[in-house]
């Protein structure tokens, strides 16, 4: 299904401007790519972390890794042309990878930001027009739907940044823990209520999930799911449960945090992880790197 | 011995919307530093009420609850006194976890009491080494296993410095060897003058280990004895569900005095008598 949209929403983008061929080359292969990597088998959010504590980067100052991938993503979304954010988005990929995840994994990660990327990029590119006008049109009912190539255009800078903002925050999330973070967001003085509620929400994610998990493999031990309409209403039990369960659970969780003197402030003793030298070379150098792109190629 | 905790016909109930149940009624008791206490009692005989008041996370109804002789009120910092004095490890240390890695679950506690970062730290340091959890200190305690999880949330209450601490339940949900290990454990808390209250199922262990009991019994504290006597009382037993220890039973019939708790205290009375009897 991800690999119909990608191919589709390639060949929109590009028809017109390269071969006919050519686009239909590069849709078949993105299409291919993502019908062979692009399902996740694993945990989905929950391996974040994990990757997160094996990555090569995770001893770098979170402060420093925050702060470059913040600013290489506001220069990517303010790039007028879409080569820069593109060559970022391979830059931090490639990084990202080199970091010691797995090339395979870093693809089913992102294939989860990419249906909405595809998707809105659809919606970019087709227009319902009642005169035909454009690179490639289909009719319908009593006007054509087309692709302009002012849309092309627009559509691959919007594209391309989403891309390079993309790979920025991934390349920050798969190589910082979610607690660093908001640490870092805590003494760049974001307010406490935010920082505070991200921790719990993080915190209780696992919670939730594995509360999830058990109820839905006890409903199907007990024959829950057999046939459609018995897994929607089973459904539905699990969720009322759950609501039942998160609120007890969360009362417990809350007396466990009061036992331990809980103030209204939750705070950790964290490792110390100065700014190293090549952290601070690599980050100086893609920030320095992608504003002088954008001042004399890009504008 | 001096008195650490003092409960004066504490009451204590759950606000079940319309129903109001009494979960604690009119308990009376004294712990003093360095105790070894068994709290035996069937689910939701009050157990976990009890430790939850002993901890300042409940505020008694009625009654007063003293540390060190002085009156808990409902104040934060007196809370936050008590709650520093007395540990307490939940029986599932799931509602516990916090942290991202073991030290920052640690220092949670110690973070809380506003100490500086080296105190902190040093608090850590020493909570880690008690519980052996060198090996796991970057580690994500929510991918820990149930045993590993377990010795986090006894450091968690370990950091705190307690000179009590309240466990409930630990052995709930650990495989035999871990059970071993714990119990090691609170021997060498013991050893190290920890005062320690231990709800728990296992009258073996309760038998083996404390020197003191008490049995709850439909929120009210029907018994605070010695193990001998608590297991000695037949009525109380059968009142509360209670089984007697195996080796208990073992020693009576076999008339041994005094009754061995451990397996190797049993063996060697049972040895020697048959030394003495073939001699």
């Amino acid at each position: 299904m991800a690999a119909v949209l990608a191919g589709f929403v390639l060949f929109s983008l590009f028809v017109g401007t390269l071969p006919t061929a050519a686009a239909l080359a590069l849709c078949v292969l993105a299409g291919g790519a993502l019908a062979v990597f692009g399902h996740h088998s694993h945990g989905g959010v929950l391996v974040i972390d994990v990757y997160a504590r094996r990555s090569r980067y995770f001893a770098w100052s979170p402060a420093l890794k925050t702060g470059g991938c913040v600013l290489l993503l506001v220069l990517c979304v303010a790039s007028p042309s879409p080569w820069v954010p593109l060559a970022l988005a391979l830059i931090m990929a490639f990084l990202t990878v080199w970091g010691g995840i797995r090339f395979h994994d870093y693809l089913a990660l992102l294939s989860l930001p990419a249906a909405f990327l595809l998707l809105s990029g659809l919606a970019l590119l087709w227009d319902y027009v009642p005169v035909m006008d454009g690179v490639a049109a289909i009719p319908l009912w009593n006007g054509w739907l087309v692709v302009t190539a002012a849309a092309q255009v627009r559509a691959r800078l919007v594209m391309a940044r989403a891309l390079g903002a993309m790979s920025c925050l991934y390349f920050l999330s798969l190589s910082t823990t979610m607690p660093e973070i908001l640490s870092v967001l805590r003494r760049a003085h974001v307010p406490s209520v935010m920082t505070e509620l991200a921790v719990l929400i993080y915190r209780y994610l696992f919670v939730l999930l594995s509360a999830y998990e058990t109820m839905q493999d006890a409903a199907a031990s007990r024959l829950g799911y057999s046939t459609f309409a018995r897994s929607i209403r089973t459904t539905g039990a699990v969720y009322g449960n759950l609501l039942a369960a998160s609120f007890r659970r969360a009362g417990a969780c809350f007396d466990a945090m009061e036992s331990r003197c809980y103030d209204g402030e939750i705070r950790f003793l964290e490792r110390e992880k100065p700014v190293t030298l090549p952290a601070a070379l690599l980050f100086g150098g893609l920030l320095a790197g992608t504003a002088v792109c954008m001042m004399t190629g890009g504008g | 011995m001096e008195e650490l905790l003092r409960f004066e016909h504490v009451s204590f109930a759950y606000e079940d919307g319309a129903e109001r149940r009494l979960a604690l009624r009119d308990c009376s008791v004294s712990i003093g530093a360095g105790e070894r206490i068994a709290v035996l009692g069937s689910n939701g005989a009050g157990k976990s009420t009890f430790f939850l008041l002993a901890n300042g996370v409940l505020c008694p109804k009625e009654g007063a609850v003293f540390f060190h002789g002085e009156p808990v009120g409902r104040k934060k910092q007196e809370l936050n006194r008590l709650r520093r004095g007395v540990g307490l490890v939940f029986q599932d240390p799931d509602v516990q976890i916090l942290g991202g890695t073991v030290e920052e679950e640690i220092s949670f506690g110690p973070m809380n009491l506003g100490l500086p970062r080296q105190e902190v730290r040093r608090r850590m340091d020493s909570a880690v080494e008690r519980m052996r959890l060198e090996d796991l200190r970057q580690r994500a305690p929510q991918y820990l296993s149930g045993g590993e999880k377990k010795r986090v949330s006894i450091a968690d209450a370990l950091a705190m410095e307690p000179e009590l601490l309240l466990m409930d339940e630990p052995a709930a949900s650990l495989d035999p060897e871990n059970c071993l290990r714990l119990e090691e454990t609170l021997d060498v808390l013991g050893e190290q003058g920890l005062a320690l209250a231990v709800a728990t199922h296992d009258v073996d262990f309760a038998w083996r280990w404390a020197r003191r009991i008490l049995v709850f019994r439909d929120g009210c504290l029907a018994a605070d004895r010695t193990p001998e006597e608590i297991f000695s009382d037949t009525a109380l037993l059968d009142d509360c569900h209670l089984a007697r220890p195996m080796l208990f039973r073992a020693a009576g019939a076999m008339g041994l005095r005094p009754r061995p708790r451990t397996m190797e205290e049993f063996e060697r009375a049972v040895s020697g008598r048959q030394g003495g009897e073939t001699v």
